[in-house]
């Protein structure tokens, strides 16, 4: 992994992704997989074999990099594909990290939570198969708890406490924030749009300064989520799984939820009533900005996990983390 | 249920329809790696011998020659400038990486900033060859400074409203006008001077515009204290009164002043001392709130050091563009708006988790951050007008 120096994903493949999301990804497949999946997008996607893109072919992998294989995961969120994509190709770069191929049809990754005495499991009612730690079992033979929807009407449920592979709990957290900041950056564009649309008091309301305002801020929110994400895809793929790589991921977590707060409360004043609704797109970003900021740690949570680090490092050695992110480029 | 109006008030969303802003994968090449090993080694030196305490926002506020002309001796200054005008030949990059170990140590940096952020730079762009082969090799060495010369009472966000003029005269110009919040101006030795040389009756409000080097030493010209909020004296106003400027200290073209300062923004706007004004309390914070804080403390900390690591990227980005040619003036504009949030915010968090009397270097660091902060969000442009810039470049303005 530390091979590859190229920092950023294939321009073709990015092309490729956006329009294949674009296709399938419409607001009304969003709207019926609810409670459940849509099938057909994830069975393109295992096709083309972008579920297993950054793991390298001698794993049984698609090959290409960490730089590919999240702006997959990045896209997922742009363009709210209602599967659990960027779970199965998470957990497949989980196995990579041991050396485990990935594995057949939905298998999650369990992220192991820190002391909690359950875990909540994202897509495990539509999964296959589940990993932690202690080796492989077949979704249907774990013990449920509960299940249910989070706020984007994406299945989870809740099993005993497992205890995840190494780096399980970085590389989910990671992902999740990799889908916010493409989500992030879709409600700030759908914005844009709406604001140039929509006319009161005979002009577009995105003549408002007010709305400008928001406009640049969302856009500036965004901006700073992706570079978060970047930050700790660099290290990954600079350091491979390291300490230095949970740091940036805490960072890239934290970041990327802390932002959606006021992006969504500010996309939401800016789409007035309509917005609020079923009907209207928006709220297949906002929910899931509101759902994914809660998986796999909060930004408390990951806040405190970096937090702790730079306190016992000590005042001296924090311009020295700050500065060692990103790893400069030979 | 009826799914046909999905697409509501979107009908014409089409993916990438909304232009978007670019900020390339950046790093820093490994090259500045020994660089900065080199101004680490020196900054350490200098606080061992006591030469400065670290301090917030030291850019505009700690004024002191003596550091600067030390950092000049030993090379850091006009880094990028080329070899023959006494620079050093390296590359934006470079400059960026000591910039940055300054503002992060809280170095004493004010007397040299503006020359060697853009005056420097302006002067080998636009200056005449005289001018340059007189100030440059000075301004590297660490012994020629340079304020700023652009508001004025009447013209502050709105810049192009300005009305100190500047007519023609045997062998050069009188400068005649008054500009406010010019930060050093009664201990630096040259301003780079906005004006107009054309009525702005007679063409458009951004034409007949130009930029002089002139020397605040020169007769006619009163530098009066204007006193912040905190007592301290940096900012300045300037009256020029019939103030003679050679012909050879006019920068660029004449007319063409306007264009020259906006190509300068991206410049001035996106540096890291645009998010690292409080970084020293920051540091500070760490060590006052010890090894074992409580996990909200503990979070706190992570989360503002966390968006200092994102926003770095950000302006490493820009600093890449910059040095390959590009003007990513709303990028730059983003950054500026989004940094001097978080510093923002930095003095206001640490005021809460360390209350006042825990020790008093901590204290004034905090009295710093606080009574600092105003400026943080309107010099080199309040961030209302830098959404609006970013708000233009998204297509709503």
């Amino acid at each position: 992994m530390s091979n590859s120096t190229a920092r950023v994903a294939d321009e073709m493949l990015v092309e490729t992704i956006d329009r294949l999301f674009a296709d399938h990804s419409t607001p009304e497949r969003i709207h019926a997989a609810e409670g459940s999946m849509d099938r057909s997008v994830f069975d393109a996607v295992t096709e083309m074999g972008l579920t297993t893109i950054g793991v390298p072919e001698s794993l049984g992998g698609s090959g290409g990099t960490l730089h590919d294989a999240m702006a997959v995961v990045c896209a997922t969120g742009y363009h709210a594909v209602a599967a659990p994509v960027a779970d199965v190709l998470a957990s497949a770069l989980i196995g990579a990290i041991h050396n485990v191929a990935p594995g057949e049809g939905i298998t999650l990754a369990v992220s192991g939570n820190r002391g909690a005495p359950n875990c909540r499991v994202p897509w495990l009612p539509v999964a296959d198969r589940i990993v932690c730690a202690d080796g492989s079992a077949e979704a249907s033979t774990v013990t449920i708890q509960s299940s249910g929807v989070n706020y984007a009407g994406e299945p989870y449920a809740v099993i005993e406490q497992r205890v995840g592979l190494a780096y399980a709990g970085e590389v989910l957290a990671l992902t999740r924030a990799a889908q916010m900041a493409g989500a992030l950056q879709r409600v700030s564009e759908l914005c844009v749009q709406y604001a140039m649309e929509r006319e009161q008091f005979g002009k577009p309301i995105g003549k408002q300064q007010i709305l400008q305002h928001y406009l640049a801020q969302m856009a500036g929110d965004a901006a700073t989520a992706m570079a978060s994400v970047d930050n700790a895809v660099d290290v990954w793929s600079h350091d491979g799984a390291s300490a230095r790589f949970i740091r940036a991921v805490a960072a890239a977590k934290t970041v990327s939820g802390r932002m959606v707060a006021a992006t969504n409360r500010n996309a939401h004043q800016l789409h007035g009533a309509i917005g609020f609704t079923d009907e209207h797109r928006l709220q297949f970003w906002t929910r899931r900005l509101w759902a994914w900021r809660d998986d796999f740690g909060t930004e408390t949570e990951w806040g405190a996990v970096l937090g702790r680090e730079l306190v016992a490092d000590g005042g001296s050695d924090l311009w020295d983390f700050v500065t060692s992110i990103p790893p400069t480029l030979a | 249920m009826n799914h046909s109006r999905l697409a509501i008030g979107d009908q014409t969303q089409q993916t990438g329809a909304v232009p978007r802003l670019t900020f390339p994968a950046a790093s820093l090449p490994a090259s500045t790696e020994q660089l900065r090993a080199d101004i680490r080694a020196f900054l350490a030196a200098e606080i061992a011998s006591g030469s400065f305490v670290p301090r917030c926002d030291t850019w505009l506020s700690q004024h002191d020659p003596s550091f600067s002309k030390k950092l000049g001796a030993a090379g850091f200054l006009g880094l990028a400038w080329p070899v023959e005008y006494g620079g050093h030949g390296r590359t934006p990059l470079d400059r960026f990486v000591v910039v940055e170990e300054l503002l992060a140590h809280g170095a004493p940096i004010a007397a040299h900033w503006v020359s060697d952020r853009q005056s420097g730079p302006s002067i080998l762009k636009h200056g005449s060859e005289e001018a340059k082969r007189e100030l440059v090799p000075v301004m590297a060495a660490g012994e020629c400074f340079f304020s700023i010369g652009m508001s004025e009472p009447d013209a502050g966000s709105d810049l192009a409203a300005i009305r100190s003029t500047a007519t023609r005269t045997d062998g050069g110009w009188l400068l005649n006008g008054t500009k406010v919040w010019t930060s050093q101006a009664h201990n630096n030795h040259f301003f780079i001077v906005l004006v107009r040389t054309t009525p702005i009756g007679d063409g458009a409000k951004h034409r007949g515009m130009s930029q002089f080097i002139m020397n605040l030493k020169a007769p006619g010209v009163q530098v009066r204290p204007i006193r912040l909020l905190s007592g301290h004296h940096h900012f300045n106003e300037v009256v020029m009164e019939d103030v003679f400027v050679p012909d050879h200290y006019l920068l660029g073209t004449e007319g063409n002043g306007w264009d020259q300062v906006i190509g300068e923004l991206a410049f001035e706007r996106s540096g890291p001392e645009r998010y690292l004004s409080t970084f020293p309390l920051l540091v500070a914070l760490v060590d006052a709130v010890g090894p074992n804080p409580s996990a909200e403390v503990a979070a706190t900390i992570g989360q503002l050091t966390a968006r200092l690591t994102a926003l770095r990227r950000l302006c490493i980005s820009v600093a890449v563009a910059l040095s390959l040619g590009s003007e990513p003036v709303t990028e730059a504009a983003m950054v500026k708006d989004l940094g001097t949030q978080l510093e923002g915010e930095i003095g206001e968090v640490a005021r809460q988790l360390v209350p006042p009397g825990h020790n008093p270097v901590f204290d004034a660091l905090v009295e710093d951050a606080i009574l600092s902060a105003p400026g943080f969000t309107l010099r080199g442009g309040t961030n209302e007008i830098l959404r609006g810039i970013v708000a233009r470049h998204l297509g709503v303005r």
